[in-house]
């Protein structure tokens, strides 16, 4: 465990309300230095709220944040050793390229002539050097996202928070945005909290990914972790290449509980803490990909689907199956996998028991 | 659609009654008023020379200067006034106010007194200014002064007291329009940039408001130079501004000088709107 003060931030029972809203409730999270953190959840969630507070335009209502180990609760934003990068950049329209970049550290009031340096030096790292006297009304898309990264970073702040920073750009640009930011970071050698509604966004980019909805986080994990182990129902549904399926549980025994569900029983491992109390409301879910079409018989978990549709997404081929009471499962292969299963043909479907994740709705509110 | 090409036919034909009304009632009798200024005789006559005899009278008579010189001083204090006070009460509204249904509110407070006549208005202060008025009750009953205050009435504190109140609203509607325009997240952004909220006024609110402040200060100094009603009512007749002495002398039938002065007025209203205009592009206005 580092010690506390080397944390970049720390957020312990954080809440905000807006009113009778709660946006941020009863929060914890910590970034450690030099992190890339991704706050990933759908739109209202709170994830952007968070990053407000740490940036110390929204007020907490309870709880603490520390920055760098020092509570910041009654530190105004222009006081916090952090820099924002806003989703329309928030360029300021009068200010030439240079001037805009300088503003920070004109406002540090430093020297004239290491502000005209550095702002020289970091318009040469972001390659943006010839756009030096432009305004920002005659700046490109990706030029602006780079004007306002280099604008907050020349005050080498403790962190970079950003809010869908590349939400604005068109989707060819994306990629390529993304592993510049990510190359900055690691070369910047500050911890970024990044917000997206974007899966791929958040794994391809974060170190840890933090997964709120509705106010809360749900689960705090590396993108493996996440993936492969998602801790409620929600991540599990929130986050693509998954098959939920909810029941009720059986007996449990052995590590495993078998739960009941309307298409057949199921016998699904139980990892962490006690096994879910006979009778209670549970649900699990299997990967797309570990979904096996010709299960062995020695398979305990098997149920018999329909192929509904089949769709080709270049490295990936995904099968759309129907069970028995409706309801929609994907199958996912590579997208070499010559396609045997035709659309309408029956199929039956299982999986390896290891292969279950258990969620038991009383982990969705602690 | 059907597109119209500009400088075709069909586009001049169209512009042509509006360049026939613009022509009349405005180009026309601008032209009038100066050929009139021109002439060297109280009345018309074709041999009559013309000369600027009537611009030398008027420079030479320094209490005609003086006329200039007090409606201009006027002017820049009203600007002065209304720019400052204008600023608060955009800023107030644009910025403090965050329910739109408050905003309504104070919003209609401050215009209704603007759906009755300018005339009226006028009129209205005087029981507020008056020896016995309004003012000099309060002022009295709290014992601020004991002897009623006889400079609000028929005094220069008076005309500027009553036009602050008529023009203070041109110069604060158009900065309420340029600061709605600026997204909160510039403001929050110069936060994170470490600027205090004084900084982010001076470098950010400020510069962005600025052609809502000079599009205000244009109509108020228009307004303020043009106006003889407010002096003429509450100045009693004891002041004048340049466009008391067009009617004075229009009412005595000096005509020639009295479009002397017009003249006048009017190039100092052009020359002070070019000023005003270099301080901004105007015509950027709300392109950023």
């Amino acid at each position: 465990m580092a010690n506390a003060a080397e944390h970049d931030v720390e957020l312990r029972g954080v809440t905000k309300r807006f009113g009778s809203f709660v946006a941020v409730r009863d929060m914890s999270l910590i970034v450690e230095k030099g992190q890339f953190v991704c706050l990933l959840g759908p739109s209202g969630c709170g994830k952007t709220t968070t990053l407000r507070l740490v940036a110390g335009l929204e007020q907490a209502d309870g709880g603490e944040i520390r920055i760098a180990g020092a509570r910041v609760d009654d530190t105004p934003p222009w006081r916090r050793d952090v820099a924002m990068m806003f989703q329309d950049f928030a360029l300021f329209p009068h200010m030439t390229v240079a001037r805009q970049v300088g503003f920070g550290l004109e406002m540090l009031r430093r020297p004239k002539e290491e502000i005209r340096r550095r702002v020289a030096e970091t318009l040469a790292a972001f390659e943006i050097g010839d756009l030096a006297d432009r305004k920002p009304d005659t700046l490109s898309g990706g030029q602006k996202q780079r004007v306002a990264l280099a604008r907050a970073l020349i005050t080498r702040p403790r962190v970079l928070l950003l809010d869908e920073p590349i939400g604005s750009l068109d989707f060819s640009l994306r990629e390529a945005v993304m592993l510049e930011l990510k190359d900055v970071q690691r070369r910047a050698g500050i911890s970024f909290v990044w917000v997206t509604h974007d899966q791929n966004e958040a794994f391809s980019l974060g170190d840890q990914v933090v997964v709120m909805n509705h106010a809360r986080i749900e689960q705090t994990g590396t993108p493996e972790e996440i993936f492969e182990r998602p801790r409620t129902r929600f991540v599990a549904t929130f986050i693509q290449g998954h098959n939920v399926l909810d029941g009720t549980a059986a007996s449990a025994e052995d590590g495993h509980v078998t739960v009941v569900t309307a298409v057949g029983r199921f016998v699904v491992p139980v990892r962490n803490g006690a096994a879910p109390a006979s009778g209670a409301p549970v649900s699990f879910s299997i990967r797309a990909e570990l979904l096996e079409d010709d299960p062995g018989l020695d398979h305990p978990n098997r149920l018999a689907a329909t192929c509904h549709a089949i769709e080709y997404l270049g490295s990936v081929r995904r099968w759309d199956l129907r069970l028995a009471d409706g309801r929609s499962v994907k199958l996912e292969r590579s997208g070499r996998t010559r396609c045997r299963l035709a659309e309408g043909e029956a199929v039956l479907i299982g999986w390896r028991v290891e292969d279950g994740v258990l969620h038991i709705p009383a982990a969705d509110a602690a | 659609m059907s597109t119209l090409r500009e400088r075709s036919p069909r586009a001049y034909a169209l512009a042509l009654p509006a360049a026939l009304w613009m022509i009349g009632a405005l180009v026309l009798p601008t032209v009038f008023i100066g050929w009139v200024s021109l002439w060297t005789t109280r009345t018309f006559s074709v041999g009559n020379p013309l000369g600027f005899a009537n611009y030398a009278k008027f420079f030479q008579r320094p209490a005609y200067v003086k006329v200039l010189t007090d409606t201009v001083e006027q002017t820049v204090l009203l600007m002065v006034i209304t720019a400052i006070l204008g600023y608060a009460i955009a800023y107030f509204l644009a910025v403090k106010v965050e329910r739109p249904t408050v905003q309504l509110a104070f919003f209609l407070v401050l215009v209704i007194p603007f759906w009755t006549s300018a005339l009226i208005r006028t009129i209205a202060w005087i029981p507020f200014l008056g020896v016995t008025g309004v003012i000099n009750k309060v002022l009295i009953a709290l014992r601020v002064v004991d002897q009623p205050v006889e400079a609000f009435l028929f005094s220069r504190t008076g005309i500027t007291l009553a036009q602050v109140s008529f023009y203070t609203l041109l110069a604060a509607g158009p900065v309420v329009y340029t600061l709605r325009n600026i997204p909160p997240s510039l403001r929050e952004a110069a936060y994170t940039l470490r600027a205090a909220p004084l900084a982010v006024f001076r470098r950010i609110v400020l510069p962005l408001t600025l052609p809502g402040i000079v599009i205000g200060q244009i109509l108020v100094f228009l307004n303020v130079m043009a106006d003889f009603a407010t002096a003429q009512a509450i100045g009693g007749h004891k002041l004048a501004y340049l466009g008391n002495l067009v009617i004075l002398l229009y009412d005595t039938g000096q005509l020639p000088f009295a479009s002397v002065i017009a003249v006048l007025l009017m190039a100092a209203m052009l020359a002070g709107v070019a000023v005003l205009l270099k301080v901004v592009d105007i015509r950027r206005l709300g392109i950023s």
